[in-house]
């Protein structure tokens, strides 16, 4: 029994934290579904959506989550930019060549975030960021708490905008078949640059959230790509509802590996599940 | 044979280059001896290993489909072995060999799970790679904690014995080898059959090409000379840590170099690898925004030239009319 007590903390903390992970992992999942690139600039991406969130508590002295109501659209924009200028034309050349613009996109944000916010560590601190509850034996910080309840709204509204909107019907026609998407009459371009616009709304969401929960430097968004990677990976590439089990089997990997390796441990656990994982079944748990 | 016939089409024998590029090597070679600035040999030195590295980065992604993104995962592993050896008491030099092997061993186990992956899906399972080696390095320390090890890594110990020279020609060893290793094999059976599964891998296997197997050999091959080229350069930097040894740094350096010279041309990376060296040397006065001009390098040559330098000049007339000369002789 002191057993389970003892594990009920990690196991309760990595599905919160999972949560976190999910909505990382979103954006990058549901532009490999549709547009069919992997976006490597999407860690450096979510991190612009910690700085948004970072500028406007200490500059503007807004609370981060309601900042999201101006850092969202804003992102929107960047990344309707982004797919409309740069990688619908990269998609044209060949897949490396997406891959290899993104990978140059990371590398000018990493170095422009060094040059604005400096290489310093810097975390959303606000009142409510150290709090915790409890209950009976588990105790969570209050962030992780509030993670998952933003994962699960964001992931249902976007399961929602997909299956009720005309948009959201027009991302899924492209998503299965571009060139009849097409003949239908669906200007694919314009649905790849709406996808890649809506994942930079949800990277402005888990940029926040994470800076609430970990601290972040310039360079952080490598390390939050490949676990946002990995998470794709164990849901299966391109499912929603996959993306959040990848999620969740991904924290909870972190968490218990934490609890029974050591904390120096943690990460290398999830990775190593994460390669496992491709070894057994390459298409993940929901994978097509 | 089909398939054979076509390679001879795209890949001229040029037989009329083999003997000036002999020529420059041994004048490369006898830089040291002759009494080149320190600087140039230590431009010459990282020449010729990012040379080798870049030049298997493009026997992977420009000749097999393999766009992996791990070349820093056997260049750290190699560093790491050729380190842990010597204070295991164990010769420099067999370090080096022994990272080349343990590097070429770690791409056999690692080849089960990502050779299950294609494309995109392959440069993803390779991305992981260098991340969780960083991780073991971080936590595991075989030897000389608690001083050493871990996060603080391990300096290669007796390099003082070794002279800079030396150090300078298993570097040029090291390049030319990868020059020729790609002329060979690219002209080989394997280079046929890589070739045909990278344009189309399931009309390669319905052909009797073991796809898996030849994918093997070059992600082998490519592991193995990485490897040494990343032992030979701690052997010169003399120290190793975990997080520059398995920083992505290392793909900036071997992606911008193919990538520049042309992706899947023989000569690319050679003409690559002298920018990115150059831009290495006039960018750390631009410390600030070095990666910035890196990253819109890398847009910019894939925007407006996606083939490379190589690639482009290919096109043109005056390249072709210059190849037919060379290769009539």
């Amino acid at each position: 029994m002191t057993v389970l007590v003892e594990l009920s903390t990690p196991v309760v903390m990595g599905i919160l934290l999972g949560g976190l992970y999910a909505v990382i992992a979103l954006g990058l999942s549901l532009v490999f579904g549709v547009v069919k690139e992997i976006n490597i600039a999407h860690g450096d991406l979510v991190i612009l959506g910690s700085y948004f969130g970072y500028v406007a508590m200490t500059v503007l002295g807004i609370d981060p989550i309601l900042s999201l109501i101006i850092g969202m659209p804003l992102l929107f924009g960047i990344g309707f930019a982004i797919q409309k200028y740069l990688l619908n034309r990269a998609f044209k050349i060949s897949m490396d060549a997406t891959l290899i613009i993104a990978f140059g996109l990371s590398l000018i944000l990493q170095n422009a975030y060094q040059l604005i916010w400096t290489p310093m560590a810097r975390g959303l601190t606000t009142p409510y960021a150290l709090e915790s509850f409890s209950a009976g034996p588990i105790h969570v910080p209050l962030v992780y708490l509030l993670d998952f309840v933003a994962a699960i709204l964001v992931m249902l509204f976007i399961q929602q905008f997909l299956k009720r909107t005309y948009l959201g019907r027009a991302i899924r026609a492209a998503a299965q078949d571009r060139k009849t998407a097409h003949l239908m009459g669906i200007n694919t371009d314009r649905v790849y640059a709406y996808t890649f616009a809506i994942s930079m709304a949800l990277a402005a969401v888990a940029g926040v959230f994470l800076g609430l929960t970990f601290s972040f430097t310039p360079i952080s968004g490598m390390s939050f790509l490949i676990i946002a990677l990995g998470v794709v990976v164990l849901g299966g590439l391109g499912s929603i509802v996959g993306t959040f089990v990848g999620g969740i089997a991904f924290g909870l990997a972190q968490t218990l590996g934490g609890y029974f390796f050591g904390v120096a441990a943690q990460m290398l656990v999830a990775y190593i599940m994460v390669l496992v994982v491709l070894a057994v079944i390459p298409r993940g748990i929901f994978g097509r | 044979m089909a398939v054979r016939r076509n390679m001879k089409v795209t890949l001229p024998r040029l037989r009329g280059v083999l003997i000036p590029l002999i020529a420059v090597i041994v004048v490369l070679a006898l830089f040291p001896v002759i009494g080149v600035s320190r600087i140039w040999l230590l431009y010459a030195f990282l020449f010729f290993t990012y040379l080798a590295m870049a030049n298997m980065w493009n026997l992977l992604a420009g000749y097999s489909g393999l766009v992996s993104l791990c070349p820093a995962a056997f260049i750290g592993l190699a560093g790491y072995t050729l380190a842990i050896g010597t204070w295991f008491g164990f010769p420099w030099y067999l370090g080096i060999i022994a990272g080349g092997i343990v590097a070429a061993a770690f791409a056999v186990i690692i080849s089960v799970p990502v050779f299950r992956l294609k494309g995109i899906y392959f440069a993803i399972g390779t991305l992981v790679l260098p991340e969780v080696l960083r991780f073991v390095f971080t936590i595991w320390a075989p030897i000389g904690e608690p001083v050493y090890g871990g996060g603080a890594g391990y300096t290669v110990k007796g390099v003082a014995d070794v002279s800079q020279a030396q150090i300078y020609w298993l570097a040029l060893a090291i390049g030319a080898a990868s020059i020729f290793l790609m002329r060979y094999v690219l002209r080989s059976k394997l280079g046929s059959g890589l070739a045909a599964i990278r344009d189309n891998d399931s009309t390669a296997a319905s052909c009797g090409i073991n796809v898996f197997n030849l994918k093997l050999y070059s992600f082998v091959i490519a592991a193995f000379i990485t490897g040494i080229a990343g032992a030979i350069f701690y052997l010169y930097q003399g120290y190793i840590e975990p997080v520059s040894a398995f920083s992505v740094r290392w793909l900036v350096i071997i992606m911008l170099a193919t990538v520049i010279g042309g992706e899947g041309t023989e000569e690319g990376p050679v003409v690559g690898t002298i920018i990115v060296v150059f831009l290495y040397f006039t960018l750390a006065r631009y410390a600030e925004i070095s990666l910035i001009i890196q990253g819109s390098i890398l847009i910019g040559i894939m925007l407006l030239a996606p083939q490379g330098i190589m690639g482009s000049l290919r096109k043109t007339r005056a390249y072709r009319s210059l190849l037919k000369l060379a290769t009539r002789r």
